[in-house]
């Protein structure tokens, strides 16, 4: 008994050794410890072997049992670690292949430049204010001091609809139905469509606005220029330089119209004709919007003290904004809906 | 309005950096008036000038061996040149630009010495259009006498110049004539103002209030039309065309030269700003001119031939009867200078700026006249353009000035003084100027200081500046004067208001977000639509509102405001469609316009949609989504939890508009009111519009974001687990689904937790005509697990009762 259980430890350890896959070490364990194995059979015999030995055959048996056992669980657990290994490094997926998803839509050019223009001016503590767009003659013109066949109507060729009334040629009407409703101090804007008899490249019958207008005491041209400069800084660049120089709107005294340096050709204001950029036609300067200090003939109409309170009113043009902004050349584009057009703001 | 740089410092004396006559000059003088408020449009070399001299020919003989041509001997000073000559028009002793050889000329050709038929020829007399001057080719260009010989013909006729292009605003009449830009230019820069040369009518001048020419009288019917009517005579005229110098000025300012007397008024015009008009005196008869509205004079045939209606209101001037110009507008054919007149009858007068205003706008008759009386003529200034006129009259014109003036003034206004206030400049401009710079603004500009106190100065403006009537007229120009740039930039001290949310803004931001999300891409459309489309897009008013008609419309089809989103986003889809493409969503959120029974009108904010075709996917494709009714109905429900008013709202087949497929619709009620409709397009509109079927979403975002739910509430999460139940039940075809949940919901079971409809089925073995409904319940207790004996008797008992109350079998 002594011999055959030393001549089955040396074949275990020489067979352990030796066998690399599963199915050879599925064999061994049947060959060995299986029900009728090897070593399964000498156990079942130690019944058979006189009682002072028992003891001693049992212990080394089972301790190679359990070293047996123990060699094919390592080696069985190496295996599937090889395979594991071998499958992650075969597979494999093109990650060049597109990703896939449901396509997303965009928002309007015009939206997007709207909605960055009411940001800033909601930062600097401005309230929005909105009115109709079929506006009466008296707010959209009267009470802004542009009296029925003055010359300044001739500044905006106006659509009319039935009872007199006609669309707003721009947003400040709003100025006065927020003025005659409410009382100093005001920060507002109001945004909105505007609409004006022309069409061509430069001009659609309808383009948007954002009127704004600050009322309290002592509100000077020195806050005008810096809430503006802050705002068109905002919006293009932080050093971007921004020139005001006089103007005439019947509802502002003294009026500006406020440029920026051409975008385009970083106003390097070049003399000639000839080669001069095309955007700003070689003056450097970008018309960007009309503001002034409210006229205390429009504080009078509305029933406001011009000696007590005064205040700066301004309108810019989204459209014009936007197209300098993007580099589109023709306003129209905006209301064509191109879906090619569109895309390109996604 | 137009003029050139030389004919602007022939009336003010600049300093040097304005003065220069290169690139430079120009462009100063360009930037100074944009910075004052008077834009400069554009400024552009007025000619090119091609190098030609003044020549003068000293020979003249035939070709011998050609007709039509001539041999000229041609002295330029310093040499002699012979020169081929094909022109009718040559010949001894006139002047007439000469190309040597080598100029080029602005066709791009170049003059070379050559020889014609066996003649040499050194160089070339050149025609205006040659020249590129004019539209005359007719003969070679004659030169006046006095052109010095062998010199620049170009800066001799004081072509090497710039053309400049001003946009003046309304409020400055004044700065419509070269004059009034000079000074402008002089307030502006220190230099000083240039009277150009003019001819005084003599002595008899000093009485202005009567006709001192003996023949003529003038009537003033209403001096408040017209407040002030003044007149001379040139005799012994001779119409002919103008010098050169004259015509390309008035050319390049888009007057067109007619003959020098009619040249002169233009002239003096553009230069003044003071508009002038040359009556024939002989084709005056009744040598009594009478300046009255209309009234009964129906019609008057103006300079241009065409005969105009008019109206009770428009201001005539008439002789005697005969109406003879249409006050401050136009002139009468019947009066007209033409090339036989030899005296001439100069009105300078003052009209009324709204009168006139009114019957350009309502004849749409506007010339270079009524621009300016409708902008305010400086009413001191008649007889000074008057005696420019008669003086370039006898310069060019071979004019005779008869002595005297007429002058009806009897409507004479004085400006009145303005008090300025220190305290008030500082107030709005937020500077303080000292004394010393407002009087010198104030000087510069024609204001006179009357008074000075503590608080301020009294002043009064020159009367060619009717604007500035006020305080803050006087505050605006004295920030224009001193420069807007000197005016330092500040953040404002304002007292906090508080502020409110924009509602539209915070909805719009958010649905629109969403939105693009689903793959919906936003446009903008114009408001503007036609009578068709609008009447079949009526939107979601109710029936006794009408649409809005645009009384001017810009094209036909656009004469009314529109009353849905529709009709745009339709013509959206169709050139879309027409570049084939697969897929279409777009959304737009705008407004729309509605006329009410009692006239007033109504604006909404709408959001619409469309989807066409599939829903448009990217990466490699594996099953397409095509649009349908459910993924309409997804996207409407999807909006209403954007607003979380998904529950209270009802959707209901009834009402469905007009334009939708009504078996493929279904509209939104809130509490009883529409707020939006959604479905197919009816197949008869897609047949007359043209287009394939789409899907339509038309919802009514003012009344969303009035409902619109800012608060949630939240509930305790459950602590015990939910057991799931599915049921099938066989309905009739028609049998709409949601009853069943509406039922089991209703049933007010408080283990009943949820209802879900997750599967339709037909077709075998389901008879036909009815359908099969997969419903999942899911059971749920709040203090305890639930048994499977519990839950399985709770739901054999619902589904009898379904099955009793819809008559519905159970599908095992």
């Amino acid at each position: 008994m002594k011999e055959s259980l030393e001549t089955l430890r040396e074949e275990i350890v020489a067979r352990v050794g030796r066998y690399v896959n599963k199915e050879e070490i599925d064999q061994l364990r049947a060959e060995y410890l299986g029900r009728k194995g090897k070593l399964t059979l000498m156990l079942r015999g130690l019944k058979e072997i006189p009682a002072e030995e028992r003891p001693l055959i049992g212990d080394q048996l089972n301790r190679l049992r359990h070293y047996l056992e123990e060699e094919i669980e390592t080696k069985l657990k190496d295996i599937r670690l090889q395979e594991k290994g071998q499958l992650l490094r075969e597979e494999r997926i093109d990650i060049s292949l597109p990703g896939s998803r449901l396509e997303r839509g965009s928002i309007h050019p015009l939206t997007l430049v709207m909605d960055e223009i009411i940001d800033v001016f909601l930062g600097m503590g401005f309230e929005i204010a909105r009115g109709p767009d079929i506006e009466d003659d008296y707010h959209n013109f009267e009470a802004l001091n542009i009296p029925k066949d003055h010359p300044a109507r001739d500044m905006q060729d106006t659509f009319f609809v039935s009872d007199g009334r006609l669309l707003r040629t721009h947003t400040s009407p709003v100025q006065i139905r927020v003025m005659e409703s409410r009382q100093p101090p005001l920060q507002i804007i109001a945004p909105g469509a505007v609409y004006r008899h022309d069409d061509d490249a430069t001009h659609s019958p309808i383009f948007h606005q954002v009127e704004g207008f600050m009322v309290d005491h002592h509100i000077t041209f020195k806050d005008l220029k810096g809430v503006l400069t802050h705002f068109l800084r905002q919006i293009f660049q932080e050093e971007t330089r921004v020139r005001f120089r006089p103007s005439f709107f019947p509802f502002t005294e003294p009026s500006a119209e406020v440029d920026i340096e051409c975008l385009f050709c970083n106003g390097t204001d070049r003399p000639s004709d000839q080669g001069a950029c095309r955007v700003c036609k070689g003056s450097g300067w970008l018309e960007i919007l009309g503001a002034g200090m409210i006229d205390p003939e429009v504080f009078h109409i509305v029933g406001y003290n011009s000696e007590k309170v005064s205040g700066f009113a301004f309108g810019l043009g989204v459209e014009r904004i936007a197209m300098l902004k993007f580099g589109i050349e023709d306003i129209r584009q905006f209301f064509q809906n191109d879906i090619r057009f569109l895309r390109q703001f996604r | 309005m137009k003029l050139t740089i030389n004919w602007l410092k022939e009336l003010v004396n600049l300093p040097a950096g304005l003065k220069g006559d290169g690139e430079e000059g120009p462009h100063a003088i360009a930037k100074t008036l944009t910075m004052a408020g008077i834009e400069v449009e554009s400024l552009r070399p007025f000619y090119q000038d091609p190098g030609v001299v003044v020549g003068l020919v000293t020979e003249v003989r035939p070709h011998p061996r050609a007709d039509r041509l001539s041999l000229a001997v041609v002295n330029i000073g310093d040499e002699k040149l012979s020169v081929v000559c094909g022109a009718p028009n040559v010949r001894v002793g006139i002047k007439s630009p000469l190309a040597k050889a080598g100029t080029a000329l602005p066709s791009g050709a170049i003059v070379k010495a050559t020889s014609i038929r066996g003649e040499s020829s050194d160089g070339m007399l050149c025609s205006e259009r040659e020249l590129d001057l004019s539209q005359n080719h007719e003969g070679i260009m004659i030169l006046p006498d006095d052109a010095p010989l062998g010199q620049p013909v170009f800066s001799h006729l004081g072509l090497n110049d710039w053309l400049l292009e001003v946009g003046v605003t309304p409020n400055r009449g004044d700065c419509l004539g070269v004059l009034g830009l000079a000074r402008e230019l002089a307030a502006l820069t220190g230099g000083s103002l240039r009277r150009p040369p003019s001819s005084h009518p003599g002595k008899v001048s000093k009485v202005k209030q009567l006709s001192l020419l003996p023949d003529v009288k003038v009537e003033i019917q209403d001096s408040r039309l017209c407040p002030r009517y003044s007149a001379r005579m040139v005799s012994d005229l001779r119409p002919g065309p103008s010098p050169a110098w004259m015509r390309f000025r008035l050319e390049a300012c888009g007057v067109r030269s007619i003959n020098s007397v009619v040249d002169v008024t233009n002239y003096v015009m553009l230069e003044t700003g003071q508009p002038l008009h040359a009556f024939d005196l002989d084709q005056l008869k009744a040598k009594r001119i009478v300046i009255r509205p209309a009234g009964d004079t129906k019609r008057f045939v103006a300079l241009d031939g065409t005969e105009r209606e008019l109206a009770r209101e428009d201001l005539l001037i008439c002789d005697g009867d005969v109406p003879v110009a249409l006050a401050g507008i136009m002139g009468g054919l019947n009066s007209e200078v033409g090339p036989t007149t030899t005296s001439v009858l100069l009105e300078s007068a003052n009209f009324d700026a709204l009168t006139i205003r009114r019957t350009a706008k309502r004849l749409d008759l506007h010339s270079e006249a009524s621009h300016r009386f409708e902008r305010g003529v400086d009413p001191e200034g008649t007889l000074a353009a008057l005696d420019r006129a008669v003086f370039l009259l006898r310069e060019i014109s071979n004019g005779q000035p008869v002595k005297g003036v007429i002058d009806r003034y009897p409507c004479r206004k004085r400006p009145s003084p303005i008090q300025i206030r220190d305290q008030k400049v500082k107030d709005i401009l937020g500077i303080e100027l000292s004394r010393k710079e407002i009087e010198r603004i104030l000087k510069s500009l024609g204001v006179k200081v009357q008074a000075r106190s503590k608080r301020g100065i009294k002043a009064l403006p020159p009367s060619y500046r009717p604007d500035l009537s006020r305080e803050a007229d006087m505050i605006e120009e004295l920030a224009r004067l001193h420069g807007y740039e000197k005016i330092p930039a500040t953040l404002p001290l304002i007292r906090a208001q508080g502020g409110t949310v924009d509602p539209y803004l915070r909805w719009g931001r958010g649905l629109r977000n969403f939105l693009i999300g689903e793959g919906l891409t936003e446009v903008i459309n114009l408001p503007f639509t036609s009578r068709e489309m609008n009447q079949h897009f009526q939107g979601l008013w109710d029936d006794q509102r009408a649409p809005v008609s645009v009384l001017n419309p810009l094209k036909q089809e656009d004469s009314e405001m529109r009353l849905s989103l529709m009709p745009a986003l339709v013509a959206n889809l169709r050139s879309h469609i027409d570049q084939r493409v697969r897929s279409y969503s777009r959304f737009e959120l705008g407004k729309v316009f509605c006329l009410n029974p009692d006239g007033s009108t109504d604006e909404n904010t709408y959001l619409a949609a469309i989807l066409h075709g599939q829903r448009e996917q990217r990466g490699l494709r594996t099953g397409e989504m095509a649009f349908s009714f459910l993924s309409l109905k997804g996207l409407a429900e999807g909006i209403l939890e954007v607003f979380g008013v998904e529950s209270r709202t009802v959707w209901t087949s009834d009402d469905i508009p007009p334009f939708l497929h009504h078996g493929k619709a279904a509209s939104l009620k809130w509490d009883g009111l529409k707020m939006g409709s959604l479905g197919e397009i009816h197949p008869d509109i897609c047949e007359e519009l043209g287009l394939p079927a789409f899907l339509t979403l038309e919802l009514d975002f003012g009344k969303l974001v009035q409902y619109a739910r800012i608060e949630f509430k939240v509930r305790v999460l459950p602590r015990f687990p939910s057991v799931e139940r599915d049921l099938a039940i066989v309905v009739e075809e028609a049998f709409p689904s949601q009853r069943i949940i509406n039922w089991i919901k209703g049933l007010g079971h408080s283990i009943i937790e949820d209802v879900q409809i997750f599967d339709q089925y037909r077709g075998s073995p389901i008879p036909e005509g009815k359908k099969s409904m997969a419903y999942s319940i899911s059971y749920r207790a709040s203090d305890r697990t639930l048994t499977d004996d519990e839950v399985n008797s709770i739901h054999h008992d619902l589904t009898s009762k379904m099955c009793q109350e819809f008559e519905a079998t159970l599908r095992e």
